[in-house]
């Protein structure tokens, strides 16, 4: 597990499909929330899960800002986990955006509605391009608090030792809105991502 | 074996709401999780209105998520943390849960289907009442060690860590605001004499009963707490040095004229106030504030107990012989 790499067509291929499944979910969030998406090229990396607890902390420095997590699997092996994170002074306008009448739902309430929406839409888009089709658990607040998620991932990450990160940032212009996606893959699920892949590869 | 026969005694016996509508939001199906709980029967319902047989349900909040899931064909949440219950169903815990209806966590999914032109949407209800109990539970819990964090164990008053901070807090307030603030720092008098009168038990009576007593004394605002042993302190804010010494007063009259009852021996007890203003030229720091208060009731005692003396602005008490 240690010497999880991908190949230069393996990473490729990968960043294609990330790129089109990105391409795919702007689309769709764009209709539905009547907004224009700006999207940056996902950057996808083999990280130390080690790494990550500080790399999150360090992007949020001094920051109020809320985490919400979201499980994914699918057939094959692939599974992983979609971390979406807030600036808090971002959170109130996602009111706006969705309609939402303020009184009615609750700040977190809003922030697992949007974040399953970006979450899912593109890891729909995702699934497509390889063929499969993903199941989701339900997302979760982890915090809106930086100090107990820095510690929530310290203790989670000593389970596994690499994983494949993708980042992605949304940015929906009228609203001055913008949040990160994380969406994690653990070793594991690496492998059988490469298997597929590699079929994939194969067919061209 | 044919799988499909599995599926309707499986869906009967499913400890899980399932619920299918339509994209007019008419049901399609239910299953006997909610038949039973709903008390209503899927003959009955059928291709009615989700909203016309459950009255109660949020309309607006749950059509947009419905909408989001046909619009983009990705399943919709809700967790019974954010919102309690979408459906107001009766629980299988009436007698060990505080809650009336039955928590739900909820997922919303199109269902994926080539046999018909119109898309289904599925509704799944799983009871969260236990999750929901204990997590209420978990938040009284914490609720109460917060306050045990706080608290002097004997005197129930402000424990000194936790005033001390407050304290901190305040100078930071007053000098933002230019708002004036004092501090009474009190001690009772010849407290040793007492302990060995009354025994410890008796001393630590007499500080249950003192603090109780001046607590009903003071404004909501005043911040009383424990400084240790038989000294308390109370942060007065918005008060300027002439308030505070009205209050050091009240308070030295109050508990003079106080007495307490223990085994049948009535007791009294006086107090020594030192009682100062917050000067931000002086008070750089919270314990320096707190010196002067201790070197006003320092005085308080040389001048022969039973009073409260005031730190004047400039910081030097006039000696009385």
């Amino acid at each position: 597990m240690s010497q999880l790499t991908f190949t230069e067509d393996q990473r490729d291929a990968l960043q294609e499909i990330i790129n089109i499944a990105m391409g795919l979910a702007s689309d769709k969030l764009a209709r539905f929330l009547n907004t224009f998406v700006y999207l940056q090229v996902p950057a996808i990396a083999l990280v130390a899960a080690s790494d990550i607890p500080e790399e999150f902390a360090k992007r949020y420095q001094d920051q109020e800002s809320a985490l919400v997590s979201q499980g994914f699997f699918g057939n094959e092996g692939v599974r992983g986990e979609a971390i979406v994170l807030y600036r808090m002074e971002n959170a109130h306008k996602i009111a706006a955006l969705l309609g939402y009448d303020v009184n009615d739902s609750s700040e977190m309430e809003m922030l697992t509605d949007i974040s399953a929406i970006l979450t899912t839409t593109f890891l729909n888009g995702l699934a497509e391009q390889i063929a499969n089709s993903l199941s989701y658990n339900a997302p979760r607040v982890l915090s809106s608090r930086q100090t107990d998620v820095i510690i929530g991932l310290r203790n989670t990450s000593c389970q596994w030792a690499h994983a494949l990160k993708v980042d992605i940032s949304y940015q929906l212009v009228d609203h001055s809105f913008n949040c990160d996606m994380v969406l994690l893959i653990p070793g594991e699920a690496v492998v059988h991502l490469q298997h597929i892949l590699d079929r994939l590869l194969d067919h061209y | 074996m044919e799988l499909r026969l599995l599926s309707s005694p499986v869906l009967a016996q499913l400890n899980s709401g399932v619920l299918v509508i339509d994209s007019d939001f008419r049901i399609q199906y239910l299953n006997a999780f909610i038949e039973r709980h709903a008390n209503v029967s899927l003959a009955a319902v059928r291709h009615q209105s989700l909203f016309r047989v459950f009255a109660d349900l949020p309309e607006a909040w749950l059509k947009r998520k419905l909408m989001s899931v046909l619009d983009l064909k990705t399943p919709a949440f809700s967790s019974y943390e954010q919102r309690q219950y979408i459906f107001k169903l009766p629980h299988l815990r009436p007698v060990t849960s505080s809650s009336a209806y039955m928590a739900q966590n909820c997922t919303m999914f199109l269902l994926e289907q080539q046999l018909m032109d119109k898309p289904l949407i599925c509704i799944l209800i799983e009871d969260a009442t236990d999750a929901f109990v204990y997590q209420q539970h978990l938040n009284d819990t914490l609720h109460q060690l917060e306050i045990a964090n706080r608290q002097d164990g004997l005197t129930k008053v402000y424990n000194r860590r936790y005033w001390e901070e407050q304290l901190q807090h305040e100078l930071l307030r007053a000098q933002r605001y230019q708002h004036p603030l004092s501090l009474l720092l009190f001690d009772l008098d010849k407290f040793k004499d007492l302990n060995d009168r009354y025994g410890h038990l008796g001393g630590d009576f007499v500080l249950v009963e003192l603090a109780a007593f001046i607590r009903t004394l003071l404004r909501d605002s005043d911040v009383f707490g424990r400084y240790g042993g038989e000294e308390f302190g109370i942060i007065l804010p918005e008060t300027p040095l002439s308030g505070a010494m009205e209050v050091a007063q009240r308070i030295c009259a109050a508990v003079a004229n106080y007495s307490m009852l223990f085994h049948q021996q009535t007791i009294r007890v006086t107090l020594s106030m030192g009682v100062c203003q917050f000067d931000s030229h002086v008070h750089t720091r919270h314990d320096a504030f707190i010196r002067d208060a201790d070197v006003a009731l320092y005085q308080a005692k040389r001048n022969g107990r039973n009073q409260a003396v005031a730190m004047p602005l400039s910081g030097v008490i006039a000696k009385t012989p």
